[in-house]
């Protein structure tokens, strides 16, 4: 994904982790600095969340959203007939676990799901990479 | 008698999300939402809709909003960066976003059948170079702002002059 800052440089990386702030780790980090003029190359990076402008996701994670939605609902059914018709939560745990590789472009198998999760819970193999820099305007 | 009830029921359900969600399709977009306080301020009666979006640093992002949370930070589809430059416009695909609450200094629904044939969609090529073209003339006013400035004493930030007015 790409995380633009306030000041205009923008991250471009896998995402690791993220919390309630905001606040974000990327790994395999493409750094632009604000004119796009110059890159710096870092194997990871912590970003506060107060000095994110906003953030930029590949269209696949909706279609990864949806795939852990219709796990999530089987495991709920799963869950339903095994316990009796009791809501097990810990079925919808780890819903992402065992798909690394899948994701566009790049090494697969790193980096954590972001979209419609628990935040705080690094977990998963979703490739979450913007391959094209961002055309500076 | 039943219609009684069925409102009391309906009263007692309508802070849930769902019942929020239901009757802001089920109803006209101007009333208010059913089960909130008149005049409430709220963004779900936007969502799923085409929405624009200006940042703090000036750019207009237009996409359908898909969600939003209390800190107003946004989620856009299928997004696009639009450009104007005078009388014309271009538009770049972006894809999904993830807006930051803090930088969006105007979302406003997108009307799109108000603006047809008062300015021109031209190609993204055409509309970056306008805007580059449009960058150095306003630095190049900046120089001369300077100079003039400095010449009577007084300093002069371009920073200040050349973005972030909000």
């Amino acid at each position: 994904m790409l995380v633009e800052l306030k000041n205009g440089e923008t991250y471009n990386g896998h995402l690791v982790s993220c919390d309630n702030w905001m606040n974000i780790n990327l790994r395999e980090v493409i750094c632009t600095s604000r004119d796009g003029d110059k890159f710096w190359r870092m194997p990871e990076c912590y970003i506060r969340g107060s000095t994110i402008k906003y953030l930029r996701i590949p269209d696949e994670i909706i279609d990864m959203v949806k795939e852990d939605l219709v796990v999530k609902a089987k495991g709920r059914r799963d869950a339903k007939t095994a316990r009796g018709g009791q809501r097990g939560r810990g079925a919808q745990r780890g819903s992402f676990g065992g798909r690394g590789g899948k994701g566009p472009g790049g090494p697969g198998g790193r980096g954590g799901g972001g979209v419609g999760r628990p935040f705080n819970k690094p977990r998963g193999k979703i490739e979450i990479f913007i391959n094209e820099p961002v055309d500076k305007v | 008698m039943s219609t009684g009830k069925e409102n009391k029921d309906e009263n007692s359900k309508s802070f849930t999300p769902s019942r929020i969600f239901k009757s802001r399709r089920d109803s006209h977009d101007d009333l208010p939402i059913e089960g909130w306080p008149m005049g409430t301020a709220t963004l779900l009666t936007e969502i799923d809709k085409k929405m624009m979006v200006v940042l703090r640093d000036n750019r207009t992002l237009i996409g359908y909003l898909r969600s939003i949370d209390q800190f107003g930070n946004l989620a856009l589809h299928q997004t696009i960066e639009r450009i104007y430059v005078g009388s014309k416009y271009g538009d770049i695909p972006r894809g999904i976003f993830i807006v930051r609450g803090e930088n969006a200094v105007l979302l406003g629904e997108l009307d799109q059948t108000r603006d047809v044939g008062l300015i021109e969609q031209v190609s993204v090529e055409e509309i970056l170079n306008a805007q580059r073209r449009e960058q150095e003339a306003k630095q190049e006013k900046n120089k001369v702002l300077a100079k003039a400035l400095r010449e009577r004493g007084l300093s002069f930030v371009n920073d200040l002059v050349q973005e972030d007015q909000f």
